[in-house]
């Protein structure tokens, strides 16, 4: 079973939120110094998912990211897991593309690899967070998506997915190659074991450039970008939160409580 | 008359003295051998450099009882009863040889009977043999009546003593009656020629003694003969065993953790350990070794806050697994390194919530007087549970994923800082920035992101200025040491995080590095060259101890107040460094310093070693930082004085849940020092 | 030049009538179409659709289209992006409006991707440019740390999903006019390759978490699952629902289905406890609603007190027992 996983890296989302800062001209986010990119949550569950499919039914994951040459690390981390290869995607004309721009590199080097089975996307990305690219890729591809996955198994030729629904969840069956895109209920990705650390981190990670996977100029051309964004703001709330004390703690809740009898 | 030289139905006393002596032999040494075939099923280790200290080492420990005396207390004197069994049993020990092998076996006794020299040796026995039946009854009612918790009533201790008792008992007849026999009237040895004249008085025929004696002399034979066969097949096996375990302890560091070979193919090597032969076979000596004396089951923190954990029984566990599974494996050997294990040693020997329960404080290290490295095998079972088995608490692996993916065990919400914050507005050289600075302030993660711990940080910056210390920090650039992937088993973590550090170290031409952690500063200082990395590293206590000598350091301003202080496990016991903090703290005009019970080298742990940070303590009776605040508390102070970031958290946390925080604080050293200096 | 013109509403059913969400999105759209002086209309599809075309009328709609086709019953990614795809070549609307829900979120990136129109997700505000004419959304980024604009200059339709409960629902008005107009054709079923299997409800014991008045949530700082039966108890005292954090979700300390924030559940209740929650502001993003946002937290420094009207800062494992007993002798008394 041949498994692509699109990865994106993502200013770490963990950071203090009083250290988020933006740059309102530019409307991009100014990455605060020291601290790390990694690997978009819900990407990283992707790639647990591929590395669940493969420990049951062998096979191959190549992971792409498009990105700095910098998310050569998120590859390495997603090797580390348990991947096979993995691909750069960088490109000065790669830069902030909006999910249509994402969606055709990623379909373009998709096609270069070719002999996909599955292919998996994070339900959205830890930054932006648009959310669309993977269903916009199977557009692109011609191939059925399902999205949302909690759960991927494979049947015969098909996929058989566990989806998450707003009252439960629904198991649907789509035949391969398809596309799944997956969400956090999947469950926490394995700790990268063994020597996979240090196979990971000798690894050398090809980057193609434009012109290696045949993306076209035209189809780049921010003046031809579907979305754009207008502005960037921090929103600004602060409420004034009045602490409770008490001689002890259990003092302070039963302070607490008398204050909030009336919305009760 | 000698016993040997006479003959029994025709047979001569030497055909039978050989005779049985080769059979126990024989059965000794099979035994010694299968045991040695067991422990060389063990990996790999090098545990023969600088022999020459390591005999003398041994020689030292052995003959003057340290081993056992170190661990004696007020409440503990079995450390000193054992001493002198010790010492009494050699003088027999010596007597079997020289009397029984060389006197009586090779039919030397005209030239070793008979005269002062025997006298003289006799005499010595016979006390000898007195403090060995003190010892002995001692020994019993402890074990039988008074049962301290360490102990377990055990059929083989009981064995093994009536066994003494007996050669005692018999060596005292022999004597008597063979003195009565020969008429002798010597008041030499005492003993002996008390119980002569006894029994001279009491009317037996002169033959009748001698019989007796010759009768009780074959008796003494027979059960020291049994006593060399029944040694090596119980847990007595230490008596052997032990002195060899002395000879190959660790030298260097207390937990010495070999790093895992990378270059070998994927598939030949095994990560941790998970079968017996896993180990390497120093560990299986240790198993050997073992007097199951119970030190480490009740000095362990784990242990004494109601967790399943206990050391003594980990390795006593292991020890009747590694005998009940050898034989099989010598057997499989031959054809193949097998898998006909049935039980599995993680899990059913020893159980995943021991194995998690372990803080890494090496207390049980610590009184083991054997010298046996309990804390690497807890480790080793962890690398197999994280690295092959993916099995581990959810707390620990949320630390160690925050470990890889961001580098250090901080997650993101649990921290409200960002690793550079604390140097702002300080004026510190960055590195980086800076030119011609060799010395490097290692903050360390937690001094460096947490809120409490960057108040001692900022304290410790402001000292090291007044002091005019010339260092440098990395500021934002700083990464973690590893100490806490490499506790929690994720040794490859580890291992990047190592040779990271290095590199930057020796890029930026670092030569001397200070920590605050203590984590840091075992995991620097003794762990790092192996990876390449030989810095010169002081613990700040050190430091600050250094600089109060040199008359840098000035604490004038008194401080009125009683202290008590909480030594770190990984800075007292792993690194001996107990003195120099004290020694700060007797600086400061007017403070008092009382000392708790654990205290120095066997301090008790706060619970936030070995990981214990963020994996989350498992459910016990109580809690490992209320174990030590009630001991805190016991001394009356009013502030608890450590010096590292864990320990302070800890003992925060502690003194917030038992409610006394009116009357007690907790302070990092270096903030007292900083209270104590003129201001100016 | 342009000739994308009117405003469509991809409606939901629930349990037979009109989704809630729906007739929020038939007001934001009541007001867009009114700015730009065109019609509104919407979609519903499947065969209890029939009915509720002059409900919908009554909502706002200008024109109600019903693709009664028992194949849309259930919600299927194929069938429903096929009936859609087909409406909007036929109607060509300038501005397209989903509900941000499962079926929303799968549906309309897919929609997407087939007309090549310009889609922002998760939309909190959305609003017509009186110079340009062009649809302006306000959408939630890099976890609700930041707020967006975006705009499609070209690309048509202008899509965008709405966050539930972010506007009041339309006022109803059963005088109002409009037009009813089955959909005609019918559905390739071919084209149709995903095949739903099976559904499964997961029922939650006692009140919904988004119909709660009071939710008791905890994060990574409860430290286990059985710690979370604490924040039951104190939520059964209350007759509310428990939710939890991504961290808590993830770790299994409670079902997915009682995530809150971003990716999650958005609640407004009139109380909220956040318990042993530091909050990030995606999970802020799902809770700022509440009318009373109580924090209990070990760190003083924590977010969570930036947005709370009250606050314990201590150990929740003091703090919780004592305020549940406390509830309890209230509700008692």
């Amino acid at each position: 079973m041949n498994i692509i996983v699109c990865v994106k890296q993502v200013l770490d989302p963990e950071i203090p939120p009083a250290k988020f800062k933006i740059d309102p001209e530019t409307k991009q986010v100014i990455a605060p110094s020291g601290v790390p990119p990694v690997i978009s949550v819900y990407d990283e569950r992707a790639v647990e998912a591929a590395c669940r499919l493969k420990d049951k039914h062998k096979g191959k994951i190549t992971v792409i990211s498009i990105g700095s040459e910098k998310a050569s690390d998120v590859i390495k981390h997603a090797i580390s897991m348990g991947a096979d290869d993995g691909f750069v995607l960088n490109d000065a004309a790669f830069e902030n593309l909006d999910s249509f721009g994402t969606a055709y590199v990623l379909g373009k080097a998709i096609q270069k690899i070719g002999g996909y089975d599955l292919i998996l996307c994070g339900r959205q990305a830890a930054d932006w967070g648009a959310g669309q690219v993977g269903s916009i890729l199977a557009e692109i591809l011609g191939i059925p998506v399902v999205t949302l996955a909690c759960d991927i198994e494979a049947v015969d030729q098909n996929v058989r997915v566990k989806r998450i629904v707003n009252d439960g969840y629904e198991v649907v069956e789509a035949p391969m190659p398809s596309l799944v895109t997956v969400s956090s209920e999947i469950g926490l990705p394995r700790l990268p074991a063994g020597m996979r650390l240090m196979i990971a981190r000798k690894k050398q990670i090809p980057v193609w450039k434009a012109q290696d996977i045949g993306a076209e100029a035209s189809q780049l051309d921010k003046g031809n970008a579907h979305t754009e964004i207008t502005s960037l703001t921090v929103p600004t709330r602060k409420t004034e939160c009045e602490i409770v004390t008490g001689d002890t703690l259990s003092d302070a809740a039963v302070n607490l409580v008398s204050k909030l009898a009336k919305l009760i | 008359m000698s016993p040997v030289s006479a003959t029994y139905w025709g047979i001569s006393g030497y055909v039978i003295f050989w005779v049985m002596f080769i059979i126990a032999f024989g059965l000794f040494a099979q035994r010694l051998y299968f045991l040695f075939r067991l422990m060389a099923l063990g990996k790999q280790e090098n545990r023969f450099d600088r022999i020459g200290e390591r005999i003398k080492n041994m020689l030292f420990e052995v003959v003057s009882q340290r081993c056992s005396l170190k661990s004696v207390t007020g409440r503990d004197l079995a450390g000193l009863g054992h001493a002198f069994m010790f010492w009494g049993f050699s003088f027999f020990l010596i007597s079997y040889v020289v009397f029984i092998g060389l006197a009586e076996g090779f039919g030397l006794y005209p030239y070793i009977m008979g005269g002062t020299l025997e006298t003289i040796y006799s005499s010595i026995l016979d006390i000898a043999g007195l403090f060995v039946i003190i010892a002995i009854v001692w020994a019993a009612i402890r074990r039988y009546v008074v049962r301290p918790e360490r102990l377990e009533i055990s059929v083989e201790a009981g064995v093994i003593m009536i066994m003494v008792f007996s050669l005692m008992a018999l060596h005292f007849c022999i004597e008597g009656f063979g003195l009565a026999g020969s008429g002798d009237t010597h008041d030499w040895p005492p003993v002996g020629a008390a119980f002569a004249r006894f029994l001279s008085g009491a009317g037996i025929s002169k033959s009748t003694l001698i019989a007796v004696s010759r009768g009780t002399w074959w008796l003494h034979y027979a059960l020291i003969l049994g006593f060399m066969v029944y040694i090596p097949r119980s847990k007595h096996l230490h008596v052997l065993a032990s002195g060899v375990n002395i000879l190959f302890k660790p030298l260097a560091s207390k937990v010495v953790l070999e790093p895992i070979p990378l270059e070998a193919p994927e598939g030949s090597v095994t990560f941790g350990v998970s079968k017996i032969q896993d180990f390497t076979w120093k560990d299986l000596l240790d198993l050997y070794a073992c007097a199951v004396c119970g030190r480490c089951h009740v000095n362990c923190p784990a242990q004494l806050s109601g967790k399943s954990l206990s050391p003594r029984e980990v390795i006593h566990n292991l020890k009747e697994h590694l005998l009940e599974e050898g034989p099989g494996l010598l057997a499989g050997k031959a054809e193949e390194f097998s898998e006909n294990q049935a039980k599995n040693m993680i899990g059913d020997v020893v159980t995943e919530d021991e194995i998690w329960a372990c803080t890494t404080c090496g207390a049980c290290q610590e009184v083991c007087p054997v010298n046996i490295e309990h804390v690497r095998k807890i480790i080793e079972l962890r690398q197999n549970l994280v690295l092959v088995q993916n099995k581990m608490p959810e707390s620990a692996q949320l630390m160690l994923r925050n470990m890889q993916t961001r580098g250090n065990p901080w997650a993101g919400a649990q921290s409200l800082r960002l690793r550079g914050d604390w140097t702002n507005d300080m004026g510190l050289k960055i590195l980086g920035e800076c030119e011609n600075v060799n010395t490097l302030f290692w903050v360390g993660c937690t001094g460096a992101l947490i809120e409490r711990n960057v108040e001692a940080t900022l304290s410790l910056t402001r000292v090291l200025k007044a002091a005019e210390v010339d260092f440098c920090v990395l500021g934002e650039a700083e990464s973690c040491c590893g100490d806490p992937a490499r506790r929690a088993g994720y040794e490859f973590q580890f291992q990047i995080l190592a040779e990271e550090n290095i590199e930057v170290f020796k890029s930026y031409g670092i030569k001397e590095i200070i920590t605050s952690c203590p984590h840091c500063y075992n995991t620097i200082k003794n762990e790092y060259p192996m990876y390449g990395g030989d810095f010169k590293v002081v613990h700040y206590t050190e430091l600050l101890a250094d600089l109060i000598r040199q008359g840098r350091l000035k604490l004038t301003n008194e401080l009125n107040s009683l202290l008590t202080y909480h030594d770190p496990c990984y800075l007292s016991r792993y690194n001996g460094v107990y003195l120099e903090p004290r020694r700060v703290l007797q600086t400061i005009p007017k403070a008092k310093l009382k000392e708790m019970e654990r205290s120095k080298s066997t301090t008790f742990c706060c619970g936030g070693g070995g990981g214990h940070m963020w994996i989350e303590e498992q459910h016990g009776t109580t809690k490992i930082n209320h174990v030590r605040m009630d001991e805190v508390i016991k001394t009356g102070a009013e502030t608890v004085v450590t010096s590292c970031p864990y320990c302070l958290q800890m003992l925060e946390e502690g003194i917030e849940q038992k409610g006394v925080k009116d009357s007690l604080k907790a302070k990092d050293l270096v903030e007292v020092v900083e209270a104590a200096m003129k201001q100016s | 030049m342009d000739n994308h013109k009117g405003v469509l509403v991809c409606g939901e059913i629930a349990e037979g009538q009109l989704a809630p969400i729906t007739i929020e999105l038939l007001g934001v759209g009541r007001k867009l179409a009114d700015e730009l002086g065109e019609e509104l209309s919407i979609l519903l599809m499947g065969s209890k659709s029939g009915g509720l075309g002059q409900e919908a009328i009554a909502y706002g709609a200008d024109n109600v289209y019903i693709a009664e086709e028992s194949i849309l019953d259930a919600y299927n990614s194929d069938a429903y992006t096929q009936a859609a795809a087909n409406l909007c070549k036929k109607i060509v609307p300038s501005i397209m409006l989903f509900g941000h829900t499962d079926i929303g979120c799968d549906l309309s990136p897919r929609l997407n991707g087939r007309l090549g129109g310009g889609l922002a997700m998760e939309c909190m505000e959305l609003s017509i440019d009186p110079a340009t004419k062009l649809l302006v959304s306000t959408r939630p980024v890099f976890g609700g740390n930041a707020h967006a604009t975006m705009v499609s200059k070209s690309a048509r339709p202008q899509m965008a999903t709405m966050r539930a409960k972010t506007v009041p629902p339309a006022e109803r008005n059963d005088a109002r006019q409009g037009k009813v107009i089955p959909v005609e054709d019918k559905l390739d079923a071919s084209a149709i390759k995903v095949r739903v299997v099976e559904r499964i409800k997961e029922e939650v014991e006692g009140v919904k978490l988004e119909d709660a008045e009071v939710v008791v949530a905890g994060g990574r700082g409860m430290g286990t699952a059985q710690n979370f039966g604490m924040l039951r108890e104190l939520a059964h005292v209350l007759g509310g629902a428990v939710g939890g954090t991504r961290v808590a979700c993830d770790e299994g300390w409670a079902p997915a289905t009682l995530q809150i924030g971003q990716s999650g559940k958005v609640v407004s209740p009139k109380l909220y406890i956040a318990v042993g929650l530091s909050g990030a502001m995606a999970h802020i993003a799902g809770c700022l609603g509440s009318k009373c946002i109580v924090a209990i937290n070990k760190d003083k420094e924590a977010n969570i007190f930036n947005v709370a009207h009250f606050g314990i800062v201590g150990d929740w494992k003091e703090v919780l027992p004592a305020m549940t007993a406390k509830f309890k002798e209230l509700k008692a008394g």
